[in-house]
């Protein structure tokens, strides 16, 4: 018998691998924006976006994503953000994440 | 009687270029404004707009007033310089029509009238008079080079730090009058005349000083004087000094209604020339004076933009609270530059963004009194159950526009320059609200009622910040407050009072509670929390260090609770605080009399 599906997927399990990434822009992020490598990953930014709350858009998990050098589709997730800043309330790192919804954009589209 | 000597060669030339680069740079200008703003000049110049426009030239280009309200030795310094050196050339053009009747005389028979003039007659009046508009423009100059050497003397806690092209101004300015004593003492030593300036120092260099060196000095002197003007003149257009030129037409352009807006215009360059870096709107930047950053206030912000060579890190630090602007003497939009600005470094035009937007409404109820939260207020929970008991009280039905989540206005991303994706946003609200048929929208978020106010099309629906509504339930007699003895203190915040103009409402709510007292910076000087949403650069800590600034001059006042009507003041000043921080709609929910 299937498990019972209580709504709560999470991603597929799969391989990155950072050695064949290419991490240049990745460490041009986090060389603009250090305070990023003191994410805890505990998602309360996730868990009040305004944006996540009408969609799929996942900011702990593109931002996460884009520091291990996978940066397929992240400028198109990023422009779902609205900038509201409450994700920058509740960091308990006190992270600047509109800043880095900034970065990440710049660094992955805006050309 | 001729009028030229060789000496007047630097003056002529630097005078024609000058007149010529401003003649050219303000046709360029207008020329490059949109019709719809050529169209408001012309229907603007036949109207009562141009008298008024006169008026404001004369008291804020000449006079300088609105200086003096900030500043009064500074409000001298400005004054002297500009209507005294404006005098000078009035009442010297008066003279020479004195001593010569109404016939043509060339600019630098007008300027160099004193080496001219030695064979007329003398005349004791002009002679005094204008050895005393002299003193009073070198009044302004000593005080000019006193602000250079110690600024605090003249109330400016810093002063600006300058461009190349300003310190060459800056420098031929300062001894513009100084050469013009030395030139007119040595032409009334060598043949008499002179006022009691001109004329004292005359005697005493004809005593000390031999007949031949007094002519090499003469001749010396009025070349410096005619050198230091038209190296000011050439400097003028690509300095500071441009301001001279530029606020005028600036002030007729905002007479006849011109604005700056979202999209950067070439009615910006008005606004960006006009400024003279005077350097006022340092001293109020709490980036400067809690943080010590100085390389991002509207001064430097400007001068930037102007050059050619602003970048995002100056364009994006800045908390957009607008206590520069509100001191600003030449009254720059300072907040929109800035905001256009952004727009154009970060806006990207891009059709498929935010198209998950449809099938997002989650609004619950029905009324024609609808409540937005905001963003911020969802984060703050209980300023959103506050607001509840308040509509339960007044027994107001109310449709929820976002109560179990919605779309964020749209502010925050304008601010942060991407202005069309914020259009989005803008219409799907606009929408949901026509949709509910709601005819008053309440919001809590003083960020959400500025730009429902500004930049959405509402007409027929009345957007109330939740002081002003609550004030009218308090005064039609629908919610009644029990009042007691809580000395409160009230936090204005800057996109309420600054930005909207609503000082006196949430005033009058808390009055009907307790005791109200002011603290030191207040009203349209109030602070700004630190954490406005318009600011991505500094850092947590800044803001918290901005934060604890705040709470402390709150808590100067004596008050046990600290009031504001915004959430993410409350947020950020509660950060700071050792008192308790609450929203208006807290404080009043408490108080309500059942």
């Amino acid at each position: 018998m299937a498990s019972i599906n209580f709504g709560y997927t999470i991603s597929k399990p799969r391989a990155i691998d950072v050695d064949r990434n290419n991490l240049r822009r990745s460490d041009e992020i986090l060389h603009e924006m250090p305070e990023l490598q003191t994410c805890i990953g505990c998602g309360s930014c996730t868990a009040v976006c305004t944006a996540g709350n009408l969609t799929e858009f996942n900011f702990r998990r593109v931002h996460t994503l884009v520091r291990r050098g996978e940066y397929q589709g992240a400028y198109e997730e990023m422009n779902k953000c609205m900038l509201c800043g409450k994700c920058r309330l509740v960091c308990p790192r006190g992270i600047n994440t509109r800043g880095v919804v900034m970065l990440i954009k710049h660094k992955l589209g805006d050309l | 009687m001729k009028f030229y000597a060789p000496f007047c060669l630097p003056f002529i030339i630097g005078a024609t270029t000058m007149f010529a680069i401003v003649l050219g740079k303000w046709l360029v200008w207008l020329l490059r404004l949109p019709r719809a703003d050529k169209m408001l000049i012309l229907r603007g110049l036949p109207s009562r707009a141009t008298f008024g426009a006169i008026g404001e030239v004369f008291c804020e280009s000449l006079l300088h007033r609105r200086i003096f309200r900030v500043n009064p030795v500074l409000g001298y310094m400005h004054m002297s310089l500009a209507f005294g050196w404006f005098l000078l050339i009035s009442v010297g053009w008066i003279e020479t029509v004195a001593h010569l009747g109404f016939r043509y005389v060339p600019l630098q028979g007008h300027v160099f009238f004193k080496y001219f003039a030695t064979s007329l007659e003398h005349k004791p009046f002009f002679d005094f008079a204008m050895d005393l508009l002299l003193l009073f423009v070198l009044s302004g100059v000593a005080l000019a080079w006193g602000k250079r050497l110690r600024s605090k003397a003249l109330g400016m806690r810093r002063t600006t730090k300058h461009v190349l092209g300003d310190r060459i101004a800056l420098s031929a300015l300062w001894f513009i009058f100084p050469a013009r004593l030395l030139a007119e003492s040595a032409t009334c030593a060598l043949y008499g005349g002179g006022g009691f300036l001109t004329g004292t120092l005359g005697e005493w260099m004809h005593d000390r000083i031999g007949m031949l060196a007094l002519m090499n000095l003469e001749s010396a002197a009025w070349w410096f004087y005619s050198s230091c003007l038209g190296l000011f003149f050439v400097a003028l257009p690509f300095s500071r000094y441009m301001h001279i030129f530029t606020e005028i037409p600036l002030i007729f352009l905002r007479r006849y209604r011109l604005r700056s807006g979202e999209k950067a215009t070439s009615y910006d360059r008005f606004q960006l020339e006009a400024c003279s870096r005077c350097g006022i709107c340092i001293d109020p930047c709490q980036l400067q004076s809690v943080l010590g950053v100085d390389n991002v206030q509207s001064v430097y912000f400007l001068r930037d933009r102007r050059y050619k060579m602003l970048r995002p890190e100056i364009a994006d630090n800045c908390l957009m609270c607008g206590r520069c602007a509100t001191k600003c003497p030449v009254g720059i939009d300072l907040n929109t530059l800035r905001l256009n600005s952004r727009d154009r470094l970060r806006n990207l035009p891009d059709k498929r963004r935010y198209a998950y937007l449809k099938e997002t409404d989650r609004s619950q109820g029905s009324g024609k009194v609808g409540y937005f939260a905001g963003c911020m207020t969802l984060l703050t929970p209980r300023i959103l159950q506050a607001m509840e008991q308040v509509f339960t009280a007044a027994g107001e039905q109310v449709w929820w526009a976002d109560r179990d989540g919605g779309v964020c206005c749209g502010r925050p991303l304008k601010l942060s320059g991407e202005t069309d994706a914020a259009r989005k946003m803008m219409r799907y609200n606009t929408e949901l609200f026509r949709k509910h048929g709601i005819t008053t929208l309440v919001t809590s978020c003083p960020i959400c009622l500025k730009v429902f106010r500004e930049d959405y099309a509402l007409e027929g629906i009345e957007v109330l910040h939740h002081s002003e509504y609550i004030l009218r339930l308090l005064r039609t007699g629908r919610l009644r407050l029990s009042h007691g003895d809580t000395r409160y203190t009230y936090h204005d915040p800057c996109e309420l009072g600054r930005g909207s103009g609503i000082y006196d409402q949430p005033r009058a709510v808390i009055e009907a509670m307790g005791q109200l007292l002011e603290p030191a910076e207040t009203r349209e000087n109030a602070l700004c929390c630190g954490s406005s949403v318009a600011n991505t650069a500094i850092s947590d800590g800044q803001q918290a260090a901005i934060a604890r600034s705040v709470a402390a001059e709150l808590e100067a006042t004596g008050a046990e609770t600290i009031v504001t009507a915004c959430p993410l003041c409350k947020k950020a000043i509660a950060r700071g605080a050792t008192k308790e921080v609450h929203d208006l709609a807290e404080i009043v929910a408490a108080h309500i009399r059942r």
